[in-house]
């Protein structure tokens, strides 16, 4: 792991890594911000200064590893002539390799995330700037380079991509193949599929036509989730910003 | 690029696609009549539409396909050769990750270059060169996944070829086919055939690639690069006849000396993409995943068969050793003859044409029409034992007939009496059964 010079970046993950720790073994509700300082080796004060709540140590835990696995990509020999799902997928299939390490970690987090627990999908969407704004560039400069043709509601791909991006690992932590093998398979072929409805230009011509019905089809199924599950709650309020209300 | 179909149910609603497309051809021509040559077309159409959208393993199922199923209309047997090099390529984020999983690096950290473009498609998977501690390699890498897929794709794909072929012969096809393929799933056992065939190799023209096991896996295959042409762009240089019996001699006599050498185990994929013809004027032989085993028993029965079918002896003896081979299980012995000048006769004189004369010319033997035509005529005969056929004998005879549409191809006059030493040799060496 790349440390970054400055002191407090440093503490930050001195700290990150002790709660990762802590955590894993007591469970998120066992572990208090003090036993995470004891850990870590900092004082009381300075954890509180840095982290006020237990929960903004799992947003900043998020955070630093989409930042980690963005620099590590972007050091990859000629990842500028990648093609955007080869970006994308290079992105998420980093993102899972950190993860590794972690995983009891990250699955409690998506335990508490997809159980009725305090904490909810949406407040995750605070973590997902570093990881939007990255793809927002990829997609610019594939329409730049003409890989597909600029979409409709493109401005809300990135964050459909980052929804997706949620699902892959929730779907990363239930699977048990050798070497996740079914979730890299996963990601090959749903991102192909995400590819070739992007250079099909099918969504350009389904917002013409078709699309009150896909957009039907689509919210009036996530109402049969919401009732029961929800986290579906935030993806729904945006499908419909995507798609307006009729 | 199109999406795979991935699940047991999404590979199944291709092929039932297929299987209903098929269906309505079918019962159309019975209604209308209509042309067959040209429904055949259309069938065949379908079919590769339907194994291009399978794509990965299915590739390699039509490979042993159409070696196995000389039964199968003409048309339909060019489309499915057509999809041969139509692997789903594995792209750059992928290979990246696989290289990862399997060696436990990023292959820019363990390789001093790695191309993440593929140079070619090998089975189940795509070829990368690269370079390691100076050397230069050719790194086979497997689609991940790509086992599962097997199961389904030929369970599905039997279904479809059902449509052509009469009897149960199809099931032994399909099920060889998929043993042969499940044995190919793991690279180390390639890395093994390969020091084998590289151990009991005497012949200096001949060049099994080295393989490195540091940088190889289950799923990885690392073997030393050899710099050379396939079969289409030698014979594009247009070679000295003198250099295509060369090669077509060194080709077949290593098939018969691997045969007869301590595991007569044979590289059994006859396909054109398995020899590179070097630089240095030698003839590499690569892609050992697909090795046959055959029983030194059963090959005593096998070689003195032939030496018996060069000889031309009569019926009555050649019927003999056919039943030890449990190639014929007619009850009386006038039906096992009656069998024996219907069925196999026919299939014997295109295996050991070639063999008759000392030397034999391919050029212009319309050897593969030939074939294909008695085997059409023997497939219309109503056997009821046609199904009773000895596995190994129909895998060595595919075999051998894949390398003579080779040297079709390739218009090449082989020594054929070289051929037949070797067999004699064998026999001669262990006379008692």
């Amino acid at each position: 792991m790349k440390v970054t010079q400055s002191a407090k970046e440093k503490t930050k993950l001195k700290i990150l890594n002790a709660a990762v720790d802590l955590i894993t073994i007591k469970g998120f509700d066992n572990a208090s911000l003090r036993e995470i300082a004891k850990e870590a080796g900092v004082s009381n004060p300075t954890i509180y200064n840095y982290f006020p709540t237990k929960q903004k140590l799992l947003y900043a835990y998020i955070e630093q590893k989409h930042k980690e696995a963005i620099e590590a990509i972007s050091k990859i020999e000629g990842f500028d002539n990648f093609s955007f799902r080869e970006q994308l997928q290079s992105l998420i299939e980093t993102e899972l390799e950190l993860y590794l390490e972690d995983r009891e970690f990250v699955a409690q987090i998506s335990d508490m995330v997809f159980s009725n627990s305090g904490l909810k999908i949406n407040m995750l969407y605070e973590t997902n700037k570093e990881f939007t704004e990255v793809v927002k560039e990829m997609l610019e400069v594939a329409v730049e380079a003409g890989e597909f043709e600029l979409i409709p509601f493109s401005e809300h791909l990135p964050l459909l991509l980052w929804d997706y991006y949620i699902m892959v690992v929730a779907y990363w932590l239930k699977d048990e193949s050798e070497n996740f093998e079914n979730t890299t398979e996963f990601i090959d072929h749903s991102l192909a599929l995400v590819e070739s409805i992007l250079r099909s230009d099918i969504i350009g011509k389904a917002s013409n036509l078709g699309s009150f019905l896909f957009k039907t089809h689509i919210l009036s199924s996530l109402n049969k989730f919401a009732s029961t599950k929800s986290h579906f709650d935030g993806i729904k309020k945006r499908l419909t910003k995507v798609f307006g209300d009729e | 690029m199109n999406k795979i179909p991935t699940s047991k149910i999404g590979r199944g609603a291709v092929v039932g696609k297929a299987a209903v497309k098929i269906g309505l051809k079918k019962s159309k021509r019975a209604i209308f009549g209509g042309d067959k040559k040209q429904n055949n077309e259309e069938i065949a159409d379908i079919v590769f539409e339907a194994l291009s959208r399978l794509k990965g393993v299915s590739v390699k199922i039509a490979q042993h396909i159409a070696l196995g199923m000389p039964f199968l209309p003409d048309e339909i047997v060019e489309k499915i050769s057509k999809s041969f090099n139509q692997i789903t390529p594995i792209n750059r984020a992928l290979i990246r990750k696989v290289i990862k999983t399997e060696l436990g690096s990023y292959p820019e950290e363990i390789f001093e270059e790695f191309e993440l473009e593929p140079f070619a498609a090998a089975s189940l998977g795509q070829v990368h060169r690269a370079k390691y501690k100076g050397k230069e390699y050719a790194i086979k890498v497997q689609y991940p996944g790509i086992g599962k897929s097997i199961k389904s794709d030929m369970a599905m794909l039997k279904g479809v070829l059902k449509l052509f072929a009469k009897g149960d012969r199809i099931e032994h096809v399909v099920k060889e086919v998929e043993d042969r393929l499940v044995e190919e799933l793991d690279y180390t056992k390639e890395a093994k055939n390969c020091q084998y065939f590289q151990e009991i190799n005497r012949n200096p023209n001949i060049v099994i690639p080295t393989v490195n096991s540091e940088i190889s896996s289950q799923k990885v295959l690392a073997t030393e690069f050899l710099s050379g042409v396939g079969l289409d762009n030698y014979m594009k240089t247009e070679p000295t006849q003198e250099s295509i019996n060369f090669y077509a001699d060194t080709i077949l006599q290593n098939y018969y000396n691997t045969l007869h050498s301590s595991n007569h185990t044979i590289h059994a994929d006859p396909n054109p993409g398995n020899f590179i013809f070097l630089d240095n004027g030698k003839l590499a032989i690569i892609d050992f995943g697909c090795v046959k085993s055959v029983s030194k028993e059963f090959l005593k029965y096998y070689s003195k068969l032939h030496q018996m079918l060069f000889k031309q002896d009569s019926d009555d003896k050649i019927i003999e050793l056919y039943k030890s081979l449990k190639m014929i299980q007619e009850p009386t012995k006038e039906k096992a003859l009656e069998y024996y000048k219907e069925v196999i006769k026919p299939l014997d004189r295109v295996y050991i044409e070639p063999f008759l004369e000392d030397i034999y010319n391919f050029k212009d033997s319309n050897f593969a029409k030939k074939g294909y035509d008695i085997i059409q005529e023997v497939q219309k005969k109503q056997f009821t034992t046609i199904g009773n056929t000895n596995e190994d004998i129909l895998f060595l005879d595919r075999s051998i007939l894949g390398y003579y549409g080779m040297f079709e191809k390739m218009g090449a006059t082989i020594d054929s009496k070289a051929i037949k030493e070797i067999i004699i040799d064998f026999n001669r060496s262990d006379v008692c059964i």
